[in-house]
Order: structure tokens, then C-alpha cells, then sequence
């Protein structure tokens, strides 16, 4: 019944339209140049306060003998202290000391110690702690371990770092990991690109609506394949997009070790820290870029996956609703309003990313996360965050596809009879009524 | 035969019937007028020809079968409210429109620099539409109804907004595509064009065909009752006169509906001869335009509705 060849040519349309607007030229060369300039700052500004904050961590061992190994990496951080965890508590809060870590007995077998401090202590921090850690631990395990594949797999399985934030009020998580933030950040940028294309669709009906181009194309397709080309097309100027700054942003970072190289090697810090020669210079450029690079956690194929189908779905969902706005209204102003029922849902998202990071295997996390209009956001946040169980997965999955169909069929029925629509301004309850007709 | 058929077509929206038990046929080859005044209903017949609109009852057949979206492609249709994308390229923009209607890229874009050729507009290929003035935008929008060679031509008001030298060289083009074999729906307001263009008519008021055939057979149907005169003197000897019109009135020329029937003109004739010098004395059918004005206004008087086209002017 569908037309492919009318589809396909209205993608390709849409598609070279947006494309060759100089707006995506600028947005999409541009912003990776923008986002890399501000990590490469940010980054640098980290190594310089770095090199002046030290921090003094407490360490609670109930091993008597990792607890002492750790000290002796770097006495001026690390301390070995015989208080209880009460008295360390109330340290941190008096500032006398900024943590400390409890290293349990079984931490050769599970790998986990939990760090104490006064909260915001910074991912450089932990993993400094966790590298440190990880190195003996890993050494006290072939040690105990003869078996060699049994050793390889547990010399691979590292260390994780559970923070504790203590406050007044106790302790709680600590929201350090860097995966975390990967999350947040690739919900943010699904949330910001739903928005941006979302609008850019509506816009485009909108604008073959008011310049009367509409009853030319009606004349020669259905609507139903004018919308669908139309949010394919621009769809697929959101992928490209993303396309592009993943491989730009990936050119940059990786020539970013050497621009901060080079910024590094004219710090005077650097040779206030005493040390003079340029093997001296060389070695602690190194060792900075290699710490950079350590502090950028690991993103695995499978986020990389799930980010780009919640993007399509998600997309789709709302594009097509956008759409369908669009075709009822005869211009941008009057979209604006009947909007508010599409803006809210994706916006909602945002203020759950937080809490739902701090808390990622909650109740309230999962069944907000498995909300179609909120999946895409939400899910990619906590699948980056924690170890999602495989069903809600495959829940997730099947009702964004649900959802999606269902979102193009109403939106098919309201831009039919939206786009021939002229004159008074119409009302939510007009457009329902669309559906039914 | 028939290219198109309408038969008993309504469509409603909401409660109101926008397309009345509407019956009309085309036949092939030839310039058919549809016409009416605004808000008659002409555009919802369009849409329902072109399959933007579904009738709810009734039957539309074109070219032998039930309209549907699979005739679409063998459709021309140039709408009365014209729109273009603004920020694309002329040669880019008319090669989409042709795309759309199934015809291949390199296949269109040939067409298309032939037809820019021919309307003396090669040069603005590489512009964006928004470059254009708007007598250049209705050009391309002209070309890009045509570019897919229909075989089937829906035109409405196609020459508004060109000056009288394009209005000709659009003129000519429908008549060589006419020529071509092609069958053409011609709506408008303006009559004389219909007139000169047109093979046969219908003429839709409030959803509903009130007149149906050729304008011959219209014009027939009103008689001979239409005075047109030319004369040097005194014009108040017109005042005189009972039982006329008066549809155009200057000092020296009158154009005069007879309400007593074409023996009245006789009458008339000689009581002009007392007063003034006589130039031109014609009796003829009343043209399109003054057909169109008595049927779409029932028994209002030229006058009358004149007023009331003034009052809507503003």
C-alpha cells in the first residue's frame, strides 16, 4: 500500500535540505571543536589544582597487611590508623582529616574496599586510590593463587571502589563513578537531541503548511508517507550528526594528549615541583596524560548500542507526535501551546537523572526507566550506571517499539487531517477527535 | 469518451455539505471551466479529483477507473494558493515536484532546464525561489505542474499574479498542451478567460453544479437580451427607458440587460434615434461573466451585487 519510491524520495529531500543548511554545517563541525575545548580545559585545570591538593586518607585495615603496603606507597596521603570507623566519621567532619578507607579482610577475594570522605572528592581521587589498591591487591593474588587461569581472570577483575558520602545525616553513595556521569551525559544528549529534532519536524510541517506547498505534495503522496519521509529523513540528519561527532570528538581527544602535552611542558608548576631535566619534564607529562586518560572510563559497545536505539526510538516517538502538532497549526506561534503535552514528558527525564543515578537498581528507578516517553533518557542512564537486569532490558526494547508504532499511527491520523486544516486555531480535544475520524 | 467522471459526489464536513450531489464529466482533449465564486466548493472537488480528499458518497472515476492514489502520478495540479520552498534551489526544487510524481531524477532535471529554457528562465536554475519575485515564483510553480507530462491538468486560477505578457504565453501553453491531447480543468474566477479557453463549463455555488454544458448552450439559455450601445449626445434620453438594467453606464457608451425580452430593443432603438447620434447598436447574449453574476446571485440585481462585492472589499 505504501509508496517506497515517494518515501524514499522525501527522505532523501528532508535529508539534503537539512544537510546543506549552513546551521548543521556550524552545529555539526563546530560543536565536538567546542565540547573537546572545554574538556581539554577542564581537564587542564584539573591537573593544576591536582598538583597543589593533597589529600590525607586514614586507613582501616582489617587485613594488618594490605592496610600497611598501601601506606608505603605515598606516606604523605595515605596513613594507617587503629580508630573505629565512628571516630574516623567525625574526623571528617571536624576537616581533621579529608577520609579513609576500610579495607575489609575479604578484599583479596571480592576486591572491594569502601572510601569515606566528606563527598565531591573527585574521580581523580578515587582512581588514584583504586590504581594504588588495584597494584597490590592484584600482587597479593598471584601470590595466593597458583592455578594461571584462574590468576589471569582474577588479576583482570580489579578493584572496585564503592565512596560513601558522610554527612551529618550518615552516610550515603557517593556519586564519583565516572560511569555514571557517561550516563548522565548520554541521557542529556538523547534529551537534547529528541528536543532539537522534535522541533526541527515540527517546524518543517509547519512551514509546508503556511507556504501552501503541502497541497502540491498531498496531490502526489500520502500523507502518511509525507510524514513518515519527513521524520526519517530528518532523523537520519540526527544520526549523521551524532556520526560525525563521534569521529571528530574521538580525532580530537586523541590529539588532545598532546596539546596538553604541550600545555603542560610551559607550566611552571611542573618545575617548581623540584624536579629539572627534560627526562624529569617528559616523565611527568607522561604520567599526567596517561592519568587523563585513565580518569575517561571505558564505554562498552553495548552502551554505545543501546544509546543509539533509545535515540531512534525516542526520536521517533516523539517526531512523529511533533509532527502531527505540527500539521494543525497554520504557524510556529500557535505550535508552541499544543506542545506543552509533548515538551513535559520529555522534560520530566531530566530532573529523574539525578536520583535515579545515585539510586540506579531502585524500585522507583526501574519503573520509571520502563515509562516508553521516559525510556529513552532514563534507561540509557541506568544502563550506564548499573548492571540492568537482562528482562527489563527486553521489556524496555519491546514497548519503545510498541510505542513507537503506536505513536506514528496517531500521529498519521492527526497530520492527515491537520495539514488541509486552516483557520481556527484548534484544541487538544480537536486533535483527539482527528484520531477517531 | 470521458477522462473524468463525477457522479452524485458528497462530501460533508461536519454537519455541512462543502460538495452537493455534484455530477459533472470531462472529455478527453479538451479545456474544461470549473467555475463559482469564492467558498463555492470548487477547491474540495479539486481535492476529492486529485485524491487529497475521499467523497462520502458518490463515485469519482478518472480515466476509466475509481480515482485513487496510484491515478496521482498522471495528475497535474496547480493549486490557487501556489507554494514553493523558499530556501531551495529552482532546478532543485522542480526536479523534487517531478520526483514525487515518479519521474527519475536525470529524467526530470532535463525536463526541467527544457521548460526554463522555453519560459526564458534558464538563468535563475541555480537560484533559491526566495531570490525570485513572485511573478517568477508562479512561473516555476507553473513548470512544476506540467514537468511530469500529465496527462491530466487541474489548473486553478493559473494566471493570477502575471502581468497580461505571461498571462498570453500561459495562455498558449494551455492551448498547445490542449492541442497535445490533454485534458485540462480550468477553474477561475475571471470569466473572459474561461470564455476564450473553455470548452465546456459547470458552475458550482454553495457545493452544487447550477449550470452544466457548453458556454454555447449557457448563452443560449439566456437569449439575446443583452444591449450594448455606443452613441454622441445627451445621455438622459436613457433615463426614460422602463423595464432595463443598466449593467455599464457612461456618457457615451451603456450596456443594458432587457427585462422585457429582446422586442424591448426595438423600442429602445427608436426613441434613440430622437435623441442622439448613434454609433453602435448591439444586441447580443449576455458573456460569461454577466451569466455567472445573475445565476450565483439569484435575483439580486448587478447593482445590488456590486454593492455587495464593494462592501466585501472591505
Amino acid at each position: 500500500m505504501i509508496n517506497k519510491s515517494k518515501i524514499w524520495t522525501i527522505i532523501q529531500h528532508e535529508y539534503l535540505l537539512k544537510v546543506k543548511s549552513k546551521g548543521f554545517i556550524i552545529g555539526t563541525f563546530l560543536a565536538p571543536i567546542g565540547i573537546v575545548a572545554l574538556i581539554a580545559f577542564s581537564a587542564s585545570m584539573m591537573i593544576m589544582f591536582k598538583d597543589t591538593t593533597e589529600r590525607k586518607l586514614a586507613i582501616i585495615d582489617d587485613t594488618n597487611m594490605i592496610g600497611t603496603m598501601l601506606a608505603e606507597v605515598d606516606t604523605t596521603k595515605y596513613y594507617l590508623s587503629d580508630e573505629t570507623s565512628k571516630a574516623l566519621k567525625d574526623k571528617i567532619i571536624k576537616q581533621e582529616i579529608d577520609g579513609f578507607v576500610h579495607i575489609p579482610s575479604n578484599i583479596i577475594e571480592k576486591g572491594e574496599v569502601e572510601v569515606f570522605s566528606e563527598g565531591g572528592g573527585g574521580i581523580g581521587f578515587v582512581s588514584s586510590l583504586e590504581n594504588n589498591l588495584s597494584k597490590i591487591v592484584r600482587r597479593e593474588r598471584m601470590k595466593v593463587m597458583n592455578a594461571d587461569e584462574e590468576m589471569i581472570r582474577l588479576v583482570e577483575s580489579g578493584v572496585e571502589v564503592t565512596t560513601q558520602k558522610v554527612t551529618e545525616e550518615g552516610t550515603q553513595h557517593d556519586n564519583t563513578q565516572g560511569m555514571a556521569y557517561i550516563g548522565y551525559i548520554l541521557g542529556f544528549i538523547i534529551y537534547f537531541l529528541v528536543f532539537l529534532y522534535g522541533g526541527l519536524v515540527s517546524r518543517a510541517v509547519v512551514e509546508e503548511k503556511a507556504n501552501r506547498i503541502i497541497e502540491v505534495i498531498a496531490s502526489s503522496a500520502k500523507p502518511f508517507e509525507i510524514m513518515l519521509g519527513k521524520v526519517v529523513g530528518i532523523g537520519m540528519v540526527g544520526l549523521s550528526q551524532i556520526a560525525v561527532w563521534i569521529v571528530l570528538t574521538s580525532i580530537l581527544v586523541l590529539s588532545l594528549g598532546s596539546i596538553i602535552g604541550a600545555f603542560i611542558e610551559i607550566d611552571p608548576n611542573t618545575l617548581a615541583n623540584g624536579m629539572s631535566g627534560q627526562m624529569a619534564m617528559q616523565q611527568a607529562q607522561d604520567a599526567k596524560v596517561a592519568e587523563i586518560m585513565s580518569n575517561v572510563p571505558q564505554i562498552d559497545i553495548g552502551l554505545i548500542i543501546g544509546f543509539i536505539f533509545f535515540f531512534i526510538t525516542g526520536y521517533f516517538i516523539y517526531a512523529s507526535l511533533f509532527a502531527a502538532v505540527g500539521s494543525a497549526v497554520d504557524n510556529e506561534q500557535d505550535a508552541g501551546q499544543l506542545q506543552m503535552p509533548l515538551t513535559i514528558p520529555i522534560m520530566i527525564p531530566i530532573f529523574m537523572i539525578q536520583p535515579i543515578m545515585e539510586n540506579p537498581d531502585s524500585t522507583i528507578a526501574s519503573v520509571a526507566s520502563l515509562f516508553p516517553f521516559f525510556t529513552p533518557i532514563l534507561m540509557i542512564v541506568r544502563l550506564a550506571s548499573t548492571q540492568v537486569p537482562a528482562w527489563e532490558i527486553i521489556l524496555a526494547v519491546l514497548l519503545q517499539i510498541l510505542t513507537f508504532v503506536a505513536a506514528l499511527w496517531v500521529a498519521g491520523r492527526i497530520y492527515r487531517i491537520g495539514i488541509l486544516m486552516t483557520g481556527k486555531k484548534p484544541k487538544l480535544t480537536d486533535l483527539i477527535k482527528w484520531i477517531k475520524m | 469518451m470521458n477522462i473524468l467522471e463525477l457522479k452524485n459526489v458528497v462530501k460533508y464536513f461536519g454537519d455541512y455539505k462543502a460538495t452537493n450531489n455534484v455530477s459533472f464529466s470531462i472529455k478527453e482533449g479538451t479545456v474544461f471551466g470549473l467555475l463559482g465564486p469564492n467558498g463555492a466548493g470548487k477547491s474540495t472537488i479539486i481535492r476529492q479529483i486529485t485524491n487529497i480528499y475521499m467523497p462520502d458518497e458518490g463515485e469519482i472515476t478518472l480515466f476509466g477507473e475509481k480515482v485513487g492514489p496510484e491515478h496521482q502520478n498522471r495528475m497535474g495540479y496547480l493549486p490557487e494558493e501556489r507554494g514553493l520552498y523558499k530556501k531551495v534551489k529552482v532546478i532543485d526544487q522542480l526536479i523534487y515536484f517531478a520526483q514525487l510524481k515518479g519521474v527519475t531524477k536525470s529524467k526530470a532535471k532535463e525536463k526541467a532546464m527544457q521548460w526554463l529554457i522555453k519560459l526564458n528562465a534558464s538563468d535563475w536554475a541555480d537560484k533559491k525561489i526566495e531570490e525570485l519575485s513572485k511573478g517568477m515564483q508562479q512561473k516555476i510553480q507553473f513548470i512544476s505542474t506540467i514537468l511530469h507530462d500529465p496527462e491530466f491538468l487541474i489548473l486553478d486560477e493559473p494566471f493570477s499574479g502575471f502581468d497580461p505578457i505571461n498571462v498570453e504565453i500561459l495562455k498558449s501553453i494551455v492551448l498547445d498542451m490542449k492541442k497535445l491531447g490533454k485534458t485540462i480543468i480550468l477553474s477561475t474566477h475571471v470569466m473572459n478567460q474561461a470564455e476564450q479557453l473553455c470548452d465546456e463549463i459547470v458552475l458550482i455555488n454553495k457545493g452544487e453544479v447550477i449550470l452544466d454544458g457548453t458556454i454555447r448552450d449557457a448563452k443560449k439559455r439566456f437569449g439575446r437580451d443583452h444591449l450594448k450601445l455606443e452613441f454622441e449626445g445627451d445621455d438622459t434620453w436613457l433615463d426614460q427607458i422602463q423595464n432595463i438594467e443598466f449593467i455599464n453606464r457612461t456618457k457615451q457608451n451603456a450596456e443594458i440587460k432587457l427585462l422585457n425580452g429582446e422586442e424591448q430593443a426595438q423600442e429602445i432603438l427608436k426613441t434613440a434615434i430622437e435623441n442622439v447620434k448613434i454609433y453602435k447598436f448591439n444586441l447580443v447574449e449576455p458573456d460569461l461573466h454577466e451569466i455567472f453574476i445573475r445565476m450565483v446571485g439569484g435575483d439580486k440585481t448587478y447593482d445590488e451585487l456590486n454593492a455587495e462585492h464593494q462592501e466585501e472589499q472591505k
